[in-house]
């Protein structure tokens, strides 16, 4: 079985070795850096032997040779990139003990987005969402699905933005099996988090030597001041290099009464006997299984320590209220599963 | 989180024994805080005279938030020494959830759309109401529970006329009565809401706040026993308070005349059985003698 999942997975996770020289922008973005830590995977065809190294060049971002239809690339990309979502999967599925679906469903439920009281006389605003870090589309697609059912309120749009084309085009081509109506509510920007004054509309990937992250060089237009009522992003955050300056971003484009909300790996030493069983799982076994099913136990050591460094859930609280939200007085955080996730919210208030 | 076992009595009088301690002396500083709990209020606490502060309690809130307003009260634990515990609010949440208490709880009850309504008249979002936590619904019910607990020393002293003519237990009672009477506006409300409050996550605050409530009556009472009988007196007014609040929920009498019935045979009742009440919380009781007689050997005054 691990021979057999070895070359796929080889594949979708390259060494960190071989990231590490990459300027910023091409450094590993996710808690497993798998997209980016080689510009040529996230465009590479599973057949294609991925350990040549390509150099990033600006020509390389044109559309090159073409001997497929762009739909036929798309839809090979897609594949790839597929894979390569079910490996975050994976990996979220090992250090939340498979926990990450329920998180992100209760994440969702209590933002309770879309919601209007009935008895209301006054119209209810169109409600935007933004989901950061987006991805593939996990938690936007829950949002859409509590406003749009659950709520029944379709006045709700929501907006998935990442740095990175090749898992916003998975969330693209996944999106096609929501309802039409779901689809029309949803639009795809590529933006880093940290200057979100820079954006363009999801460009389609048609060249295997594309450059797949974000360049704000090529920026066509940028998030406005006070323009969202809701600010999410999920398991995101870890991944930034400069925290404060995507907070201060979420208050900016936040409308006052706006919510930030973020769903991030934390740290569960409130008990003492599960923290250590879960150290002990996440630094001995995680890499273990990494290096045992996948081939590379480096990728697998990034997710874990990335999660490590970042902030306990105090600090990260006041970061938050550092950036100017308000918080709640129960702690301004909820832990889940004994902290190995926890979720902060914070409210912009109006001056 | 919540075990449901922590709902009964002295489930309530234990949460007491966690909170922190007013204690000063050093000699009770290495003991567990429940020991020094007990033992610090008649050390540093207790008052001679009837308490005047309350009413300054108003003075002290921000000028910004409207009445009735609980920010900033007093101390919890009854101590003179130490500042009052920091409100479990922040002000951003209280202004929300006293707007969503005072103009749309009677009509809407402890619901969403009063807190979503209640954002809209500050000129905030539908989704503002998410920020208080994965519950608002609860924060908005725990609210309303810090709220009437928090206000009663005010309470106490427009009634202290009544007050003063009145045993211990007669101050109890009415002062009970006067806490009872505090659900009045939302009443036909409340029982949804202490349905939401015995879900397992409510479970501890509820629990809690019950206990402070039955703390804070035995301290506007004036009651100065520190004997075993501190806990189980409290664990029964705890419960003898719960099973009235519920009752009047269901009251149709005039005045809720047949709730303050309900309360004194209950109160009456507990006295009478004093004894069986006590051995109950035996356990609990023979603790905090053997915690008291270790202080007073360390030359506390008890
Ligand atoms: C683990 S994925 C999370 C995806 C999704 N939110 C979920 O919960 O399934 C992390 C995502 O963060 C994105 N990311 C990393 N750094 C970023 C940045 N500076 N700005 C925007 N997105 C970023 C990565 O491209 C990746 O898609």
């Amino acid at each position: 079985m691990a021979a057999a999942a070895r070359p796929a997975l080889k594949r979708a996770l390259p060494s960190l070795r071989s990231s590490t020289f990459l300027p910023r922008q091409q450094q590993p973005q996710c808690h497993h850096h798998v997209p980016t830590s080689r510009r040529s995977l996230s465009t590479t065809p599973s057949h294609r032997n991925d350990t040549q190294p390509t150099t990033p060049s600006d020509e390389e971002t044109h559309f090159g040779f073409s001997t497929v239809t762009t739909s036929q690339k798309r839809a090979l990309v897609a594949s790839v990139f597929t894979s390569v979502a079910d490996s975050y999967d994976k990996m979220n599925d090992l250090m939340s003990f498979g926990w990450h679906r329920i998180w992100k469903d209760h994440f969702v439920s209590t933002l309770n987005p879309g919601f209007s009281p009935l008895s209301s006389t006054s119209p209810t605003s169109p409600q935007h969402i933004l989901d950061i870090a987006g991805g593939t589309g996990d938690i936007a697609f829950r949002l859409l699905h509590h406003a749009h059912t659950v709520n029944s309120n379709p006045n709700v749009k929501v907006t998935i933005s990442d740095i990175n084309r090749a898992m916003l085009s998975v969330g693209k081509s996944r999106s096609a099996a929501l309802p039409a109506s779901q689809q029309a509510a949803l639009s795809f920007v590529e933006a880093n988090a940290e200057d979100l004054r820079k954006t363009r509309p999801l460009t389609p990937i048609l060249s295997q030597t594309e450059q797949t992250f974000f360049d704000p060089a090529t920026a066509t237009s940028g998030l406005e001041d006070d323009s969202v009522d809701l600010y999410t992003v999920a398991f995101g955050i870890r991944n930034f290099s400069d925290i404060p300056a995507a907070l201060a971003e979420a208050y900016r484009v936040l409308k006052p009464g706006g919510v930030f909300a973020c769903l991030e790996f934390s740290k569960a030493d409130k008990h003492p006997l599960f923290n250590s069983v879960y150290k002990e799982w996440s630094f001995r076994a995680i890499p273990l299984i990494g290096q045992l099913v996948a081939g590379d136990r480096d990728s697998y050591q990034y997710l874990v320590e990335s999660i490590e460094r970042f902030p306990r859930q105090e600090e990260f609280r006041d970061l938050i209220k550092g950036a100017g939200f308000r918080v709640s007085g129960d702690g301004g955080w909820e832990d889940l599963t004994g902290g190995v996730a926890a979720i902060h919210r914070g409210m912009k208030p109006r001056e | 989180m919540a075990s449901p076992a922590a709902v009964n009595c002295s489930g309530a009088a234990r949460r007491i024994l966690l909170l922190p301690t007013t204690t000063t002396q050093p000699a009770t500083r290495s003991f567990p805080g429940r020991l020094s709990a007990v033992t610090s209020r008649p050390i540093t606490t207790l008052p001679s005279t009837p308490r005047t502060k309350s009413k300054s309690t108003p003075k002290t809130q921000p000028p910004t938030t409207p009445p009735p307003q609980p920010l900033q009260t007093r101390r919890t634990y009854h101590s003179t020494t130490h500042p009052p515990p920091p409100s479990p609010f922040t002000q951003a949440e209280t202004t929300l959830l006293t707007s969503a208490l005072t103009s749309h709880i009677p009509t809407h009850g402890f619901t969403l759309p009063s807190l979503t309504l209640a954002a809209r008249d500050l000129s905030l979002l539908d989704i503002s109401p998410s920020f208080l936590g994965p519950s608002p619904v609860a924060r908005l019910i725990h609210f309303h529970l810090y709220t009437t607990r928090t206000t009663l020393p005010s309470l106490a002293s427009q009634h202290s006329d009544l007050l003063s003519g009145l045993s211990v237990s007669g101050k109890i009672e009415l002062l009970t009565w006067l806490r009872l009477k505090q659900n009045e506006p939302i009443i036909q409300h409340w029982q949804q809401a202490l349905a939401v409050m015995a879900q397992p996550s409510q479970v501890p605050v509820a629990v809690r706040e019950l206990a402070m409530l039955a703390d804070e009556i035995y301290y506007l009472a004036g009651d100065k026993s520190v004997d075993p009988s501190w806990y189980t007196k409290r664990a029964a007014l705890s419960g003898i308070y719960a099973a009235a609040e519920l009752f009047m929920t269901t009251d149709k009498s005039e005045g809720f005349q047949e709730t303050r019935r309900f309360l004194r045979r209950r109160l009456q009742e507990a006295e009478e059985l004093g004894g069986a009440v006590r051995s109950v919380g035996e356990w609990v009781g023979f603790t905090a003698s053997a915690g008291v007689n270790v202080l007073r050997s360390k030359g506390v005054r008890i």
